[in-house]
């Protein structure tokens, strides 16, 4: 191969997927899926997000003209190293995504109500299938990479977990290209998955993730989501407690420094009895620095004995910053316990204060009372280098703000 | 010579429009025990906070110095520097940073590099057993769930492993028990006979003579409206448990007359 084709394929459009079809072949979706999910695209409004005051980023306006789609090789998702490898040696399926799981993709877990899962099933071009055999009770992390160099990042992903295992599954996003993918959660009767998603884009880069998750009976999904980089994260998260006794529990937080913009949505839905769901979102802006989370459960009908909770606080660490935050409830059933609390706010001046009064300087107080912020939902990470990792990137975000 | 006292004099503050100190004149030398005591709204924590320096108490006139520094042109991290202790009424909590995080990196600021890693912990556990405290009270986030009792606990922890030279402790005996009231008494007892705490100043600041059962203090003062109005010994503090503050406030409303 002697030469690069002078000019890269740009942008999302027919012609693009033509182009893409052609160099790479379907690859696990039929090329009329893709073209489906591609219509798709072009036809569904952006939902929920309205720009708010002074916001930098219009999803409406999202201009994808310029993205290279596409390049030589796949996204350098590299699924080769120890952990992975011990877990294959007991049984456990990590590969491409391909033609083995047809069967499953969009079957369990359906996106194709949404804009930009669309957009991610009809460019998918790397991905990775995980599937955890019934039983197995695994200590050691799965790790899933996705680094968006020289092209854009369609990542497809898709985890199964038998019933009654026990595994966890780390999603690291990195690079400095654009990133539009799809993750999803199929959990087994009495299965338990801790779920952790990473982000971590240069700050030119944007993102656009959708991930769900479905839940059977007496399973319980430990999610949490770390949105630290990038220019624009759009993360939209939604987990299904579908049966009786499903639990879900989800952790996120982001920290918007710089320019940088995060809209993250969540919903749970409680869609059966005795369901239980916690969701915990810690937040803070700095510099100019804009988020938004949507937070939202609903509890059907007939699920009663529900037990819902949703906890949303934000803090604001200079004048520019800004972060909406919307709590929501849609309850149908009876006998169901359902809190939603939220605040936004600056460093309180009491605990300023306090820590002031022990000789410790305002700026010294002011950084250890906002990485004291987080550390509530960092705690819900698991293992000790993951939280030190983010602990690091959320110090090193109060030390740069701009 | 550099006088070895926290000394206050004709000290006026005000919180938004309200004068609550009136002219207040008070002199703690190292290693003496005052006490102040009035009835509710006397001034007594406008006091407290207008020494440690919080925003909302503005000075409007008067003098505060230490060891001979004049206190009130600083910040609070400042004064606390110089040797300023306050143990709150409320201590604020700060959620997400550990009791053990919290006082190395007020001991850090205070007294830099003066206890290695090891002797820090030591001292630590000393203190902890001292006061009756559970290590794991260590991990757990600055008074964050902490009951009432806890959290006066933490305040004398502190006290103890700070160093100041002067000690200010606003109402430590409010809605405590027999049993936390005795730990905070032990604490400022054992602190005062120690070699290093026995030069401490202490201004205690309450509204019943309970703690002064505990902690023998050196001189009583009595505070109302925002002036000092009676000062005397330790027996000040009996008058007050037989007859509490009517007696004075008629005696000084005489006087005034």
């Amino acid at each position: 191969m002697a030469s690069l084709s002078s000019s890269l394929v740009r942008g999302v459009s027919k012609a693009s997927l033509d182009a893409l079809l052609e160099q790479r072949g379907p690859g696990p979706f039929s090329a009329s899926a893709r073209y489906d999910a591609l219509a798709r695209y072009e036809e569904l409004p952006v939902r929920g997000t309205r720009g708010g005051r002074g916001w930098k980023h219009d999803l409406t306006k999202l201009d994808l003209s310029t993205i290279v789609p596409f390049a030589p090789g796949s996204v350098a998702d590299d699924l080769s190293n120890e952990a992975n490898a011990a877990a294959r040696g007991r049984g456990v399926r990590i590969e491409r995504i391909g033609a083995s799981v047809p069967g499953l993709l969009g079957a369990a877990v359906d996106t194709r109500d949404d804009k930009f899962a669309s957009l991610a099933l009809a460019f998918a071009n790397g991905g990775t299938y995980v599937e955890i055999p019934a039983g197995l009770q695994l200590d050691e992390a799965i790790e899933i990479n996705y680094r968006a160099e020289n092209a854009a990042a369609f990542p497809y992903t898709l985890i199964v977990i038998g019933e009654g295992a026990r595994a966890t599954v780390v999603e690291r996003i990195s690079g400095d290209q654009f990133v539009c993918g799809i993750t999803e959660i199929v959990c087994a009767a009495r299965a338990q998955l801790q779920y952790v998603a990473e982000q971590r884009l240069a700050p030119t880069a944007r993102c656009i993730m959708t991930r769900r998750a479905l839940l059977g009976a007496d399973s319980h999904l430990e999610a949490a989501l770390a949105e630290l980089g990038s220019e624009l994260s759009v993360s939209r998260f939604r987990s299904v407690a579908d049966e009786h006794g499903a639990h879900s529990s989800l952790t996120a937080l982001f920290f918007c420094n710089g320019d940088q913009h995060v809209d993250l949505e969540s919903e749970v839905v409680h869609a059966d009895g005795n369901t239980k769901s916690e969701t915990i979102v810690r937040s803070a802006g700095i510099g100019r620095g804009q988020g938004r989370y949507l937070g939202n459960i609903r509890i059907v009908a007939h699920a009663h004995g529900s037990d819902a909770s949703l906890r949303d606080d934000a803090l604001l660490l200079s004048e520019g910053a800004h972060i909406d935050s919307i709590p929501a409830l849609e309850i149908a059933a009876n006998d169901v316990k359902a809190y939603h609390g939220a605040t936004v706010g600056a460093i309180s001046e009491d605990e300023l204060f306090y820590a002031q009064s022990r000789g410790i300087p305002r700026n010294d107080a002011e950084r250890m009372i906002a990485l004291g912020f987080f550390e509530p939902a960092v705690a819900r990470f698991p293992g000790e280098a993951l939280r030190e990792g983010i602990r690091t990137t959320l110090a090193a975000k109060l030390d740069a703000p701009a | 010579m550099a006088e070895q006292s926290l000394k206050v004099s004709r000290l006026h503050a005000s919180v938004g429009e309200n004068e609550i100190l009136k002219g207040i004149d008070l002199e703690v030398s190292q290693g003496s025990v005052h006490a102040l005591m009035g009835p509710n709204g006397s001034g007594k924590s406008t006091l407290a906070f207008s020494l440690a320096g919080h925003p909302s108490y503005r000075v409007t006139s008067g003098s505060v110095t230490l060891d001979g520094e004049e206190l009130l042109e600083l910040s609070p991290d400042k004064r606390a520097k110089l040797g300023l202790f306050l143990s709150f009424q409320y201590p604020a909590a700060i959620p997400g940073v550990s009791v053990a995080n919290f006082i190395r990196t007020a001991r850090q600021s205070l007294h830099p590099g003066d206890l290695p890693p090891a002797k820090f912990r030591k001292l630590i556990f000393e203190q902890l057993d001292e006061l009756d405290m559970d290590p794991a009270f260590l991990g757990r986030y600055v008074n964050d769930g902490f009951s009432g009792g806890e959290k006066k606990r933490l305040e004398m922890l502190q006290l103890a492993m700070l160093a100041p030279k002067y000690a200010i402790l606003d109402e430590t005996d409010s809605g405590l028990d027999v049993d936390a009231l005795k730990a905070v008494g032990n604490s400022v007892n054992a602190l005062r006979a120690s070699e290093d705490g026995k030069s401490i100043g202490f201004l205690i600041i309450t509204h019943y003579p309970r703690i002064l059962q505990y902690i023998t203090a050196d001189h009583v003062h009595i505070m109302m409206d925002g002036r000092i109005v009676k000062s005397g010994g330790p027996e000040l503090a009996n008058v007050i448990e037989r007859e509490g503050y009517d007696k004075i406030r008629e005696e000084v409303a005489g006087g005034v007359a």
